[in-house]
């Protein structure tokens, strides 16, 4: 077989760029720890009984829910999460004829890549190989950065507590999944709306189900690559953005994002004082060059004006001269012509 | 090293640590390059 | 010993006599007051004292105590770094008044820091305990505990050639030139972070002030308001402290219209750099909604309007232009930082949510504001800042 020129050329372009590519160690990819947990909720399948805002107070030892779980009231407005809620379930559509009413349960997203843990200068917060994120309070300073930063509105803070105030979120009930059992939320549902998994799984059940009831929900699943991607995976029959979630986020993770600036600092302390240097050593041959010029024409004009004096001086020697030359002619010429005048008489 | 977050980490904590030590080093080079015009 | 010359102690201020001068009373209830709110901040929390909540963690003692104030300090290392690495010796005379108006600016800062955490006994472990290097305000902390040490070290000739201890006044002299660099490369650091800090919330913070050039416009604006800080500042110490200046009044107005010309430049910058920004992001669309309203008085009202008055005062050698710039400026680098803090912060969020700072708020950042002046006064009044000490005069 002959190697056309052509051919040749485009093998060796191939070549290079599958090395390229095969060499990827300036362009980063992560893709998490592998097999970590996540839930999927199914707004379809939400009725919003709120048994999981019950459940996860109970758990976590909180007070109890303050508005009681059969009054329709509290979805007149849009809560969020404090720090004695750590999720709470809002209304997003209200029923109709044609159309039961819409809930969403908010909570932390436990994100693959948590700003609240890029933002914290503590390090307070961790992504756990099995999929939450925890936060550990015993490092915290309370800045409450991350709770500026997160775009889920999901993290609250003990304002109330004057020495000890601690950043309050879901915990996906880590210590439980570690025993092996369910978070409380999804143990709670009786709708099966919050299903716990693998996130993996989790995708995978979620394309099903779009697959199979391709009218029922909306072509996407929130939380598979949004900023990152989460852990929190959301089905929804109404566009996402109606369930107070952005699906035209970006899917760059935050933390590339917030510290994106950051690697200008390195650059600011190495070139700074080599540039600063510069110029002050600039600004000093600047000084000494102008004091040089300044003194060289102050010796030129010295010199000069020197030249002048002595110019003048030599001129009105001269002149002093010829004035003394004049006044000897004039008077030798007046004694001669005395002496002729008194010759005659 | 499974997360950005946790490479971020590891990179930047070193970055701060080299660049503190670059900057300090800075003084005696520049000390070193401009003796002869302090010496005068 | 101590060798201070006898004439080298300022001359008494006109009308000083009596501890109980209005002056006195006044600042010592706001004071008075200010410890008292921060006594209930510690025993009853930040809520019973401040109007923040989970969606606005961030309130005026971020938003003004920090943000502003770091902006507003600026003064330090811009006059620093035009005399002592720039060579622009004409303006050694309003070196020390800006140091020492940056470093007691910092010291407001900390203050506020040390109010607004939730453990601020914790502030040191970031470098102690945890470090959280990812973290722009990590970069942050280092950054202005650093300089504070600098604009610390840098405000101690007054003090020494005060006490009379020329081996420390001579050792700090030395240092001047390492210390400006390092207060030039810390202050372009964390002046830029403090915005850097904000790209982590592109969906709360409103696209006409976010951007991926937030540390730029954050730089910019602070060396606007840190020139017009020092025009303000030297306004009201120019007339406090009349009878220490040395420099004639032509000396001193030739200084602020130098100041004038160099915050017009400034300002057009920025100007151009939101101009840029609007473009590259295109949203001039925006500008037609109420934010984008908004966001245009701030722009034209605080940027584009004191850019013209510094430009004319400058100009036609009209002081009192140049002055009422100043102030516009200030007040506008306040605006911005308030915009992006709290106003422009959570634009999408539901209006009963919205965050306006409690009365308590506003009394503790107005008494560290009077503690910076108080302190500002004490020294001024004894060290050599508004004149040079005759023993060293004309020295770096």
């Amino acid at each position: 077989m002959t190697v056309t020129r052509r051919g040749f050329i485009g093998g060796a372009l191939g070549a290079a760029a599958a090395a390229a590519t095969a060499d990827a160690g300036t362009v980063k990819h992560f893709e998490g720890y592998p097999g970590r947990y996540g839930l999927l909720h199914d707004t379809t399948l939400c009725v919003g009984c709120r048994s999981c805002e019950a459940a996860c107070k109970e758990v976590n030892g909180l007070p109890p829910v303050t508005e009681p779980l059969d009054d329709p009231t509290v979805f007149d407005s849009i809560r969020r999460s404090t720090d004695t809620s750590l999720t709470v379930v809002n209304r997003y559509v209200e029923g109709g004829d044609d159309h039961g009413a819409v809930y969403r349960k908010l909570q932390c997203m436990h994100c693959n890549e948590p700003c609240c843990a890029t933002v914290c200068p503590c390090h307070a917060f961790e992504k756990t190989p099995e999929g939450p994120v925890l936060y550990h309070a015993e490092l915290c300073m309370g800045c409450r950065y991350c709770v500026m930063a997160c775009p889920y509105y999901a993290l609250a803070y003990e304002y109330d507590n004057p020495l000890t105030p601690k950043v309050m979120r879901c915990t996906m009930c880590y210590d439980r999944i570690k025993e092996g059992k369910l978070p409380g939320c999804a143990e709670a549902c009786p709708m099966g709306a919050i299903t716990f998994g693998r996130r993996e799984d989790l995708i995978r059940v979620a394309r099903e189900r779009i697959r199979k009831f391709p009218d029922r929900y909306i072509d996407h699943i929130f939380g598979e690559h949004e900023f990152g991607g989460t852990s929190w995976l959301v089905l929804s029959g109404v566009p996402f953005r109606e369930l107070g979630l952005d699906e035209g986020l970006t899917t760059e993770p935050l933390p590339a994002i917030a510290t994106s600036y950051l690697g200008v600092v390195p650059l600011v302390i190495t070139i700074y004082p080599g540039l600063l240097l510069g110029m002050y050593a600039f600004s000093k041959r600047h000084e000494a060059v102008a004091a040089a010029e300044r003194e060289e024409a102050v010796t030129k004009a010295l010199a000069e004006a020197d030249e002048a004096t002595q110019q003048k001086l030599a001129a009105a020697a001269d002149r002093a001269a010829k004035d003394k030359q004049r006044a000897i002619d004039a008077a030798v010429k007046k004694a001669l012509a005395d002496a002729e005048k008194g010759g005659e008489s | 090293m499974h997360t950005l977050f946790d490479f971020l980490t590891h990179t930047k904590g070193i970055a701060y640590v080299v660049a503190g030590l670059l900057l300090v080093s800075y003084i005696p080079f520049w000390r070193f390059l401009t003796e002869r015009e302090r010496r005068h | 010993m101590s060798e201070v010359a006898m004439d080298a102690t300022p001359p008494e201020a006109p009308g000083k006599g009596g501890i109980f001068t209005p002056f006195n009373i006044i600042t010592t209830v706001i004071l008075l007051g200010g410890a008292a709110i921060l006594g209930l901040r510690f025993t009853h929390g930040l809520a019973a004292t401040t109007n923040l909540s989970h969606t606005y963690p961030w309130g005026l003692w971020i938003g003004f105590d920090v943000m502003s104030g770091v902006a507003l300090a600026a003064g330090g290392f811009v006059t620093s770094s035009a005399v002592y690495l720039f060579g622009m010796k004409e303006y050694k005379p309003i070196v020390r008044p800006a140091l020492l108006t940056g470093f007691l600016g910092y010291f407001l800062v900390v203050l506020g820091l040390l109010a607004d955490l939730g453990r601020p006994w914790r502030l040191p472990f970031p470098f102690i305990k945890s470090a959280g290097p990812t973290s722009p305000l990590f970069e942050v902390a280092l950054c202005v505990a650093l300089y504070l040490t600098v604009l610390f070290i840098e405000s101690t000739p007054p003090v020494f050639e005060w006490l009379g201890l020329k081996w420390w006044r001579k050792l700090v002299g030395s240092m001047t030139i390492a210390l400006t660099i390092l207060g030039l490369i810390l202050s372009t650091m964390h002046q830029s972070t403090l915005g850097a800090m904000y790209m982590v919330a592109p969906t709360r913070l409103h696209p006409l002030w976010y951007s991926s050039h937030i540390p730029v416009h954050f730089f910019v604006s602070a060396v606007a308001a840190g020139l017009a800080m020092v025009i303000v500042e030297g306004m009201i110490s120019h007339r406090a402290f009349h009878h220490q200046v040395e420099i004639s009044a032509e000396r001193f107005e030739s200084i602020n219209f130098g100041l004038a010309k160099a915050a017009a430049v400034t300002l057009a910058v920025y100007l151009a750099i939101k101009c840029v920004g609007l473009a590259i992001e295109d949203e001039w669309h925006l500008l037609g909604t109420g934010w984008g309203a908004w966001f245009l008085v701030e722009l034209l009202g605080f940027v584009l309007l004191p850019c013209l008055l510094f430009a004319v005062g400058y100009r036609e050698r009209r002081l009192t232009l140049v002055r009422v710039a100043a102030v516009i400026t200030v007040i506008g680098i306040m605006l911005n930082r308030f915009n992006i803090t709290f106003v422009a912060y959570n634009w999408n969020r539901a209006t009963t949510e919205i965050y306006v700072p409690s009365w308590m708020e506003i009394w503790v950042t107005v008494a560290f504001i009077t503690f910076a002046v108080v302190a500002f006064r004490w020294i001024a009044n004894r060290m050599p800042v508004m004149y040079e000490h005759p023993d060293w005069k004309g020295v770096h």
